[in-house]
């Protein structure tokens, strides 16, 4: 190269370099933190001494914390599955809609993921609870009174599912439109039904935008704080209500640290599962042209 | 009629699909003009008594103006500087490390938002600025900053180049031609990023959780812990003005600003 880039590169990294500066300071400088924190040993005194040790680590795999991490992953693929199911109606409508009012299904859809999930939440309390609205309409049709709808597994996924639906559907929308309807008038001028149609036709050629929409809500869905500590009471606690009470209230920074390092390890391997597979996935396509 | 018939099955499985999408919402804005405490559905009457409770509650009035509204509109300002100023080094320059700095920049969002609080918090209470409304700024300007960096990104890789060339051809400064041909050219982009910078840090509560103290409880935070203590309707109206608020942003950006959705 010759003398001229080198101003220009400079000038590059002053403008690039503010942001570059913020993720450092402010992402790489924290998780490399409790990334340390959590190899050093606790003190009800003085919160941690850095004293090297695996003990946060191995308290992870007491009954307690297992019985925890399942109760996470299986709400996690529970939302997946639920998010799945009432996402592709959806997602293959706003697809191959004509209507004119698609923006304001656009907005429908997208608005509520902008309003704090805190906000729907409660909504959902007032629908769901003791003196809620299903309640009350139970209780007038005389089939039953209080039903107890909070404070357990389905409530947990009934409220992830709501809050994350958006994340399923823009994907999977964005990879049907990329399938050409003539390809489906195919199939059906060869007499396949609707239905056989959606699994042999629109399934396998939007995959890519299935397994995206799956890997946001299930990383998404696994590190649940607020949802679970509304909807699931004592009763239903994931690893990010653990994660809470140890920084906040136990003060057990070092353990903390380590169940958070384990919950970024997870997300961070299906991430990195994801990627290879949309490697593999856009692969057998070249091959399959 | 066929048609009709073969069509309104799947017609009604979306409207199913919507109401569950929206049933929350719609019932936290019914209540919220509900007369009674009673959080009937439909509300028996209809009366401003909540909103009136809001404005009259000096902790919500506190949380929604004095610290969720100015740490949205600091964020806001700061994300589309740092983070615009990011995008046009992306776009418009090929350097070293440059792909680098592009994944980079996703992530704040693809570390779990929890575990950032949670991260956040230790490095704060180190610093001992935990709690303070900087932190809270700071934190909302990292996880604002990829969406302003990705809404300008689109943007300008939409504009031909030749543009600013003519301007400078014409003795413009580059400065100038930056200023006065392509950054017109690109502002919807800008003020998307802008809008969603701000919507982002309005609605957080994930971090906010972590992060504030008594002098800096945003709204989302202060309506969590009124649910946890069984709150009234008052939570129902604060929750309201934030959805309209939210939809207004977002409706004013579609139509003035052809809101481009960063996702």
């Amino acid at each position: 190269m010759s003398g001229a880039p080198a101003p220009r590169t400079a000038r590059a990294w002053l403008l690039v370099g503010p942001g570059l500066l913020v993720l450092a300071a402010l992402l790489l400088g924290p998780l490399l933190q409790i990334l340390t924190v959590s190899l050093f040993t606790y003190s009800p005194t003085r919160i941690w001494i850095p004293e090297p040790t695996l003990a946060n680590y191995r308290r992870l795999a007491d009954p307690y914390y297992l019985a925890v991490s399942w109760t996470t992953v299986k709400i996690g693929l529970l939302t997946t599955l639920a998010c799945i199911v009432l996402g592709y109606p959806l997602a293959y409508f706003l697809a191959r809609t004509r209507s004119r009012l698609v923006g304001l299904y656009l907005f429908l859809l997208v608005t509520p993921l902008m309003v704090s999930s805190v906000i729907r939440i409660f909504g959902w309390l007032v629908i769901l609870g003791r003196r809620g609205l299903v309640n009350s309409w139970v209780q007038k049709l005389g089939l039953g009174d209080g039903l107890d709808l909070l404070y357990n597994t389905p409530a947990v996924v009934t409220g992830l599912t709501e809050l994350l639906l958006p994340f399923m559907v823009l994907p999977l929308m964005a990879a049907i439109e990329n399938v050409h309807p003539s390809i489906e008038e195919a199939a059906r001028n060869l007499g396949a039904g609707a239905l056989h149609v959606f699994r042999r036709v629109i399934v396998p050629l939007s995959l890519p935008g299935l397994v995206s929409g799956c890997l946001l809500v299930y990383t998404v869905s696994i590190s649940a704080l607020v949802t679970p500590a509304l909807m699931g009471g004592r009763r239903v606690r994931m690893l990010g209500n653990l994660v809470y009470d140890e920084v906040l209230t136990s003060l057990n920074w070092p353990f903390a640290s380590a169940m958070a390092v384990v919950l970024l390890a997870v997300t961070g391997g299906v991430m990195l599962f994801y990627l290879r597979t949309m490697r593999a996935v856009s692969r057998s396509r070249v091959v399959a042209e | 009629m066929s048609r009709l018939a073969r069509r309104l099955p799947f017609g009604l499985i979306l409207v199913a699909i919507y109401m569950f999408l929206l049933a929350p919402l719609v019932v936290v804005v019914a209540v919220s003009f509900d007369p009674t405490d009673a959080f009937r559905f439909p509300p028996p009457g209809l009366s401003l008594r909540w909103y009136a409770a809001f404005f009259s509650s000096e902790p919500f009035v506190h949380a929604f103006f004095r610290v969720s509204l100015v740490v949205a509109l600091t964020v806001s300002l700061l994300a589309t500087l740092v983070g615009g100023l990011a995008a046009v080094g992306l776009v418009r320059f090929r350097f070293r490390g440059r792909t680098a700095a592009e994944v980079a920049f996703l992530g704040p969002i693809v570390v779990p938002e929890i575990l950032l609080g949670a991260a956040l918090f230790l490095f704060y209470a180190r610093l001992r600025l935990q709690t303070t409304l900087a932190a809270l700024v700071l934190s909302h300007l990292l996880i604002a900053m990829p969406y302003v960096v990705r809404t300008v990104t689109a943007g300008l890789s939409g504009i031909n180049r030749s543009l600013e060339e003519a301007a400078m051809s014409l003795g413009a400064s580059r400065l100038q031609a930056f200023c006065r041909v392509t950054l017109p050219l690109i502002r919807s982009s800008v003020l998307s990023g802008a809008i969603f910078a701000f919507i982002i840090s309005f609605s957080d509560i994930n971090l906010a959780l972590f992060l504030t103290g008594p002098q800096t409880v945003t709204l989302p935070v202060h309506i969590f812990s009124q649910i946890a203590w069984q709150g009234d309707p008052t939570i129902a109206a604060a929750s309201t003005l934030q959805i309209a608020l939210v939809a207004v942003l977002l409706g004013v950006g579609q139509r003035v600003f052809r809101l481009r959705v960063a996702l």
